[in-house]
């Protein structure tokens, strides 16, 4: 058996012990490696105070059945040192722990034909609120059609609300979308999401920490959203009420030094108030369509945007004390000279030398016995 | 004693007043009096009925004075239907056939001069207000004898001419006739063939989960709504389906909707009852006549009226008139129209689900909350349109939705599968059917229909989701009517959601349909409520 091979079957056999993100394994396997805490274990020694916990899933553990029954059902596992392995999730090694959870996964299961390497290399985490609203779902979608067509794949969780819209814009987006689950990858969790999950599959992948086979609890869900947000170079959260799962995500983008981006909702709304708080609070970067969020995880000067401006009229063009007399020329009834010199507040001779001037710009016919506004089309009035 | 009774009905509207017609023949001045507040068309009677008598082989009492009563004498009548009670009153009068054959029938028709018999309009609400007032006899044109026998327990009986009707009073054998012609009707169809809407299915509608859930809402309750977007969001997509939502009608609504179109002469010889929900979509250029009722002579019912039971599609409508618009008020809130002229004031059964589509802006382009709009109007323009939309009908709007088009994402989502008609319409049938046990022994059918202190006192809220309203109302970000509408929106979530009464969500729920806010993407899936 080669090292590779027994490494791959020690994570294989710790993720069955284990919770995900246990924060006293991640540590000690780094150290000491897979290989040599799984023996410690079987052979009854203790790990950082494990030994207690797992005792009753040690027996039974058949990591080379569990491979082959994975490979019979389409899936695979990946792990540090494979070629699909994404560089970026060891990140996670240096970014603490939150909720007591933490530390880079012991490897990764996939179900799809995508590479998780190749998926991962441009991404962006688009989650949010179960309960969303049909303005959080139609902006979630539109954004990550956006990323999805410019090649940038959209991750979320596969949850209701926020997390199902990301998917569906990428995919209609006709890009490339990764669904992180807190259960097996051989389930549809919620189970309204199985035709989405297996679309998702297609061309994407499905993926999880978790062996096949197992369920979904609260503290799987939060140890889920830090590999969410270390597979993406930054978070997006679009409607979250102020608890929400798609915080903790963003806690942990920002834990992982990766841009944390904010989808604004009206100032009233629920669903929007933990965005709201995000923004106000931490700083999250406030985004409202795709191509914000491209500049913002994109490298520099690749996808800068121009600043938002209203179109320029020709008015302003003008100076302060040209607008000043234009202002003070009458729509109909010509003016002389001194009648608008009188209403602009100016010196009669600067303002005939104005008039003219506008004259030959077109703003106003006349002569010095009578000004007036030349008359426009509405689209174009100056006022 | 020459004097002879015979029964007729007089429309007032769709209200119908038994009237006795008497004919007194007696020694004096050679003439024919009538009296009992005739309108012109009935006095013309007179001289029909002479021609007409005559030319079916009777003889006229020339040498008389004949006094024709309608009887009430101080309600005015309207209609060429009086002819054949007048004709067959004075005969009987005449001693040309005995007296009791007249008992317990009512006649209706028009009379030609050579004693054929016409047909006229309104033959089934006459049959209607018969049966009401216990007659089980009508005597009618042929053609309409169909119509009038769709009043269960009403004999009926359908003659070509004069000469039928008397040998039928006489137990003479039936002399034949030449066949006498439907009505001429010349209905105003709207501008789009019922055929084309009825091929319509929700499954072609992409995207716009919010609309779509609102045109449920709407139909399964009897609301009323509102969709404002741009030009090409799909209005008239959305609004032309929602006749397809609706269940067949009952025997009773088609009954009403039959009179209705009766009334406007437009009910089809040989056509039995009317059983699916109307879909009317009048243009706003359409005179106020044929929207609200009128017309010169006989009063018709309008548009209005026509779409009873059904839909009302209103597009572009800040263009119609600013007096149709306050017009609509009775509708919107009564679910009928009164027409009032002179001394005369009709009353139309008017309770369809009105939609209303408005462009955001004189140019259609507008929309406040799109970043990309295109719109050249200046906001004094797009402020005078908005006028019109405001004050008391969108107050007497139950739902607002604002439709943007479809977003490309939407368009192309590999995994949309839009719902066809028919699931829809099962959910709404289902929530039709709770009202409709909820509310029997009632005048009310739908949600939509309920009056706010009724639904308050033997249909309340839950008591937290009804203080969480009341401090909407009291603290003025909803108005008394508008707490009313939400209330009853919420009744129609939860019929949908097979709820035995509205709690809290489903006062959210109604409540951002109000309001037009967004909803919450979970409140889309009745079937998640279950």
């Amino acid at each position: 058996m080669t090292r590779e091979l027994e490494d791959r079957l020690a994570r294989v056999a710790l993720g069955r012990l284990v919770e995900p993100g246990d924060p006293r394994l991640a540590g000690v396997v780094a150290e000491l490696g897979a290989v040599e805490v799984y023996a410690h274990l079987r052979e009854d020694r203790d790990v950082t105070g494990v030994r207690t916990d797992v005792a009753a899933r040690l027996a039974g553990l058949d990591p080379e059945g569990e491979l082959e029954r994975a490979e019979r059902q389409g899936l695979r596992f990946v792990c540090p040192g494979d070629p699909e392995w994404p560089a970026p999730v060891a990140d996670l090694e240096r970014a603490g722990t939150l909720n007591g959870r933490g530390g880079v996964p012991l490897g990764l299961w996939l179900r799809g034909a995508g590479s998780l390497d190749d998926l991962c290399r441009r991404s962006v985490s688009v989650v949010g609120s179960r309960s969303a609203t049909t303005y959080g779902v139609g902006v979630a979608g539109e954004i990550a059609a956006h990323l999805a067509g410019e090649r940038v794949t959209v991750v979320s969780g596969a949850a209701f609300g926020i997390d199902q819209a990301a998917h569906r814009g990428a995919l209609a987006g006709r890009g490339p979308t990764v669904a992180v689950l807190a259960c097996g990858v051989d389930r549809a969790y919620p189970l309204a999401h199985r035709d989405l999950l297996a679309y998702i599959a297609e061309t994407g992948l499905v993926v999880s920490e978790l062996p096949p086979g197992c369920a979904p609890t609260k503290h799987r869900f939060l140890a889920r959203n830090r590999v969410i947000a270390a597979l993406s170079q930054g978070t997006v959260v679009v409607e979250a009420a102020v608890r929400s799962g798609a915080l903790n995500t963003s806690s942990w983008a920002a834990l992982l030094n990766r841009a944390v981006m904010g989808v604004p909702g009206p100032v009233t709304s629920a669903p929007s108030e933990g965005v709201h708080e995000l923004i106000r609070g931490t700083g999250a970067t406030l985004v409202t369509r795709g191509s914000d969020v491209l500049e913002l995880v994109s490298p520099v000067g690749s996808h800068t945007q121009a600043p938002l401006r209203a179109p320029q009229r020709p008015r302003d063009r003008l100076s302060v004390s040209e607008q000043q007399v234009l202002d003070a020329v009458p729509v109909s009834a010509a003016a002389p000279t001194s009648s608008v010199a009188r209403a602009a507040g100016l010196g009669a001779p600067a303002v005939g030398k104005a008039l003219r001037r506008l004259r030959t710009a077109g703003f106003v016919e006349g002569g010095e016995d009578g000004w007036r506004l030349r008359p426009r089309d509405e689209a174009g009035t100056v006022s | 004693m020459p004097f002879a009774t015979a029964r007729t009905v007089s429309l007032s509207g769709a209200t119908g007043h038994l009237v006795d017609v008497q004919v007194d023949l007696a020694q004096g001045i050679v003439a024919t009096a009538m009296v009992g507040r005739p309108d012109l068309s009935i006095t013309e009677a007179r001289d029909r009925c002479r021609a007409a008598v005559t030319n079916s082989g009777f003889e006229y009492p020339t040498s008389r004075r004949v006094t024709i009563l309608l009887s009430p004498a101080d309600l005015p009548k309207r209609g060429s239907h009086f002819d054949l009670a007048i004709a067959v009153a004075l005969l009987a009068a005449a001693g040309q056939m005995p007296k009791s054959a007249l008992d317990g029938l009512v006649f209706v028709g028009e009379l030609t001069l050579d004693g054929r018999l016409r047909a006229v309009p309104g033959v089934l609400p006459m049959t209607m207000a018969a049966a009401a007032r216990g007659m089980t006899c009508m005597v009618v044109p042929e053609p309409q004898a169909d119509e009038a026998a769709l009043i269960d327990g009403m004999a009926v009986i359908g003659a070509r001419s004069l000469a039928q009707v008397v040998a039928h009073l006489r137990g003479d054998e039936i002399p034949t006739a030449a066949e006498v012609a439907p009505m001429a009707s010349a209905p105003l169809l709207s501008w789009r063939g019922d055929q084309r809407v009825t091929d319509l299915d929700m499954a072609d509608v992409l995207g716009m989960a919010d609309a779509r859930f609102a045109l449920e809402v709407t139909a399964a309750g009897g609301h009323h709504l509102m969709l404002s977007g741009p030009k090409g969001a799909g209005k008239t997509t959305l609004a032309e389906r929602l006749p397809g939502l609706l269940p067949d009608l009952s025997v009773e609504e088609s009954l009403e909707l039959c009179a209705i179109y009766s009334l406007a002469g437009g009910l089809p010889p040989g056509r039995t009852l009317i059983t699916r929900p109307p879909f009317r979509a009048p243009h706003h250029s359409a005179s106020r006549a044929s929207l609200l009722g009128g017309g010169t002579g006989h009063v018709r019912p309008g548009e209005v009226s026509r779409a009873h039971t059904g839909a009302l599609f209103l597009d572009e409508f800040p263009l119609f008139a600013g007096d149709i618009i306050e017009a609509l008020r009775q509708p919107l809130e009564s679910g009928e129209i009164t027409i009032a002229r002179g001394e005369e004031a009709a009353t139309f059964p008017a309770r369809a689900m009105v939609v209303i589509a408005c462009n955001p802006c004189p140019c259609g382009d507008y929309h406040p909350t799109d970043r990309d709009n295109r719109c050249t109007c200046s906001e004094v323009r797009r402020r005078e349109y908005r006028r019109k939309l405001g004050g008391p009908v969108i107050d007497r709007i139950d739902i607002v939705r604002h439709v943007e088009p479809v977003p490309a994402h939407e368009a192309r989502d590999p995994l949309a599968r839009p719902e066809p008609t028919a699931a829809v319409r099962a959910r709404v049938t289902a929530a039709r059917q709770r009202q409709g046990t909820r509310y029997a022994g009632t005048p009310w059918r739908l949600n939509g229909h309920v009056p706010g202190p009724a639904l308050l006192e033997r249909w309340p809220l839950h008591d937290l989701a009804a203080r969480a309203l009341e401090d909407r109302v009291y603290s003025g970000t909803l108005t008394r009517r508008g707490g009313t509408r939400v209330h009853r929106l919420a009744w129609t979530v939860a019929d949908l959601r097979g709820l035995d009464r509205p709690g809290g969500d489903e006062v959210d729920v109604a409540l951002r349909l109000r309001t037009g806010d967004p909803l919450m993407f979970s409140a889309l899936s009745v079937a998640e409520h279950r």
